[in-house]
């Protein structure tokens, strides 16, 4: 009996690890296929050096060219400082509202809220961007209010500069601060805040050393996905910068689809992965969160 | 001039919408002293405790502590500090910090708070035990740090709600005592909330019961359980028997019909009529158990019965006797010496007890 168990146990055995196999299937593959295979090629692409027509050794001149050429890096330096003060600002501005939000307001109240936060998001970037355009261009809304006003007397363009880009991103990125942020500020517990207040805190202490502490991981984890969709967004920069928008995936574009050379192009984008890596690393190195914490 | 109490509180009031939550309460607390309030669940224990931490304004009446009135006063200027319900210690803290979050908040020099925590954390017994984190701690331990936290920072007034309640059954015994020994030693005046009746009469100098808004009686624990003056803390405070019944003759004695069918007499009681509906009430071990089948004629209560059912609890035991005219049970404590020990269910007894274990209230009219 003993023995004759035993083979279909094993077999049990098998079959289980097929599951996991089957189970696990559809995402190794989405990670296989959309994720390190594209990697690996653009590596292998980035680290080709064009010759001639059909002609290409292996080299490191697609990236020496990105330091040579001093429009590339300062412009790659400029998108990363501009997408960490876009993400500060995101994080000042929504921290308020995601503890408005959490701990304030009770009932629908707080449902009803949290879904307004939720709103601007139906429309795609596309239609909120040009929204931002039909405000800040020569005779939008504010230039025309100001005019108004008589506190100018010419139109004023306000699109074209960092600010625009700026107000944009920040827009842009709201919901993916706040939404972390209510989560963790959510479970923090009313009598904690409650205790700070009782053993001589004032606000801003209570604020420092107990509910940003909690708040952390939500701060690191909102920051950390506003900050890679900022360094990675192409539409705001483009529409409201304008022209001289200056910001690097747009010289990623350029170099794939108007230039054609793809090799550069992959060089370009492994440098946005790297200082992005770096970025948030050093992030997670600052705040002594690790990469685990934030996602639990 | 005596000194001016730790804690004054004058017709203190508090609703929520219509419903008042406290009503008119009064009381003071003495220096050093230990005062509990004790109450079912709902009674407004926390809702009152709450206003004397600051934490939300009275309708009407005034708080004072140490002789200062502070109404309006935010929380952190309140002189008063609480362990809270669920303790509420800091968890992204370690044990010495959350003692010195309140020494940092006054901005003490940082080796004067490292001092005065390990002092502090040598009191509760804790020594050694500040770089632990929060969650490496036990219970009783949490317990004690969420107390060392706000002695640390000597306040005139230590506020505790329920300290005790998410503890188990063992643990509790044991930090009651705990509690009682830490109060008197470090002297601090101690209000302590709970609605369990045994941790307010081991612990408390002075006991405050609460119903459903108001305090029905404060007194020592003894007064309580001895001599209560309503009918709520005579069935809250301690086990009794307890019965409806009419007021059958006044005088000397009182005679009361009680519901079950038997009759039961009691002290003269003032203010009570003939016919008037009441509550009787008669502790357990008031009554005296012996073998028997005939009553005891010296005793102005007596009865016979037959055994129920033994409720063994050691120290505690019970028998529950059904007495032979009228209906219902009679709970009785075994004696503790053990004497009847060997009592079986359906054996003949006869119960007795005096007039003064018999209390009277006249029952609430809307009844
Ligand atoms: N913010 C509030 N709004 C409305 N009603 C409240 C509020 N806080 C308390 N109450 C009501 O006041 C009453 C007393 O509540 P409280 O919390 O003081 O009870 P408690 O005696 O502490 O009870 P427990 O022993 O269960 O903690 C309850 O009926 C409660 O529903
Ligand atoms: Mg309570």
């Amino acid at each position: 009996m003993s023995v004759a168990a035993l083979p279909s146990e094993g077999a049990g055995r098998a079959g289980l690890r097929l599951s996991l196999i089957l189970l696990l299937a559809p995402a190794l593959l989405w990670l296989g296929l959309l994720i390190i295979l594209p990697h690996i090629q653009l590596l292998a692409l980035s680290l080709k050096v064009k010759l001639g027509p059909r002609l290409y050794e292996t080299g490191l001149t697609n990236y020496t060219e990105f330091f040579a050429e001093s429009i590339y890096w300062s412009t790659l330096i400029r998108t990363a400082f501009i997408s960490i003060a876009a993400t500060a600002l995101t994080l000042l501005i929504a921290f308020p509202v995601a503890y408005y939000i959490a701990k304030m307001i009770r009932g629908r109240r707080k449902n009803l809220l949290f879904v307004l936060a939720l709103l601007p998001f139906w429309v795609s970037e596309l239609i909120r961007t040009l929204g931002w355009i039909i405000i800040l261009r020569e005779t939008g809304l504010i230039s025309l209010g100001l005019q108004w006003l008589g506190l100018i007397d010419q139109p004023v363009e306000l699109l074209g500069n960092d600010a625009a880009i700026l107000v944009g991103l920040v827009y842009t990125s709201m919901l993916f601060m706040v939404v972390p942020l209510v989560t963790v500020l959510d479970s923090l517990d009313d009598t904690l805040v409650e205790a700070g207040y009782d053993l001589g805190g004032n606000g801003f202490a209570v604020l420092r050393e107990i509910i940003i502490p909690h708040a952390m991981p939500g701060i690191v984890a909102g920051c950390i996905i506003v900050f890679m969709l900022t360094l990675g967004n192409i539409l705001t920069p483009a529409l409201l910068g304008g022209k001289n928008s200056l910001w690097f995936t747009d010289q990623i574009f350029q170099k794939f689809i108007v230039r054609f050379n793809w090799e550069q192009g992959a060089a370009f984008g492994f440098l946005l992965l790297i200082v992005s890596s770096l970025v948030v690393w050093i992030g997670l190195k600052i705040t002594r969160q690790s990469l685990a914490s934030t996602m639990t | 001039m005596s000194p001016a109490p730790d804690l004054d509180i004058r017709g203190l009031v508090k609703r929520f919408g219509r419903f008042t939550a406290v009503e008119d309460v009064t009381f003071t607390v003495p220096e050093g002293s230990f005062f509990s309030i004790l109450g079912p669940s709902g009674c407004g224990k926390t809702t009152l405790m709450r206003m004397i931490a600051g934490f939300s304004r009275p309708d009407s009446g005034d708080i004072l502590i140490k002789g200062n009135s502070t109404i309006g006063l935010p929380p952190n200027r309140v002189a008063a500090n609480m362990v809270f319900q669920h303790l509420a210690l800091f968890p992204t803290m370690s044990v010495a910090e959350n003692i010195g979050y309140g020494l940092r908040r006054r901005g003490h020099s940082k080796s004067e708070i490292a001092e005065r925590v390990e002092r502090m954390l040598e009191r509760v017994d804790l020594a050694g035990s500040g770089p632990k984190q929060i969650n490496q701690l036990s219970g009783g331990q949490k317990q004690r740090v969420a107390i060392a936290r706000c002695l640390v920072l000597e306040p005139a007034l230590l506020l505790l709600d329920e300290p005790l309640g998410a503890l188990d059954l063992k643990l509790r015994e044991q930090m009651k005592v705990e509690l009682k020994q830490l109060q008197a030693k470090l002297g601090t005046t101690f209000v302590y909330i709970t609605h369990d009746q045994s941790e307010a009469l081991v612990m408390s100098d002075q006991v405050a019961v609460m119903n459903a808004g108001r305090f029905e009686q404060i007194g020592t624990p003894q007064d309580l359980y001895y001599r209560p003056l309503t009918a709520f803390v005579a069935g809250f405070v301690g086990n009794s028997n307890r019965w409806r019944g009419t007021v059958s003759a006044v005088g000397a004695q009182t005679r009361y019909a009680a519901e079950g069918g038997f009759e039961l007499i009691g002290q003269a009681v003032s203010g009570l009529s003939v016919g008037q509906p009441v509550d009787l009430f008669l502790r357990p071990e008031a009554i005296t158990l012996s073998r028997g089948t005939d009553p005891e004629a010296a005793a102005a209560n007596a009865l016979v019965g037959n055994v129920q059912s033994l409720l063994f609890d050691g120290g505690n035991s019970m028998a529950i006797v059904a007495p032979d005219r009228g209906g219902g049970s009679i709970t009785v404590a075994l004696p503790q010496t053990g004497d009847l020990a060997d009592l079986t269910p359906g054996e003949p007894v006869r119960l007795s007890w005096s007039a003064e274990q018999v209390t009277g209230f006249a029952a609430a009219s809307a009844a």
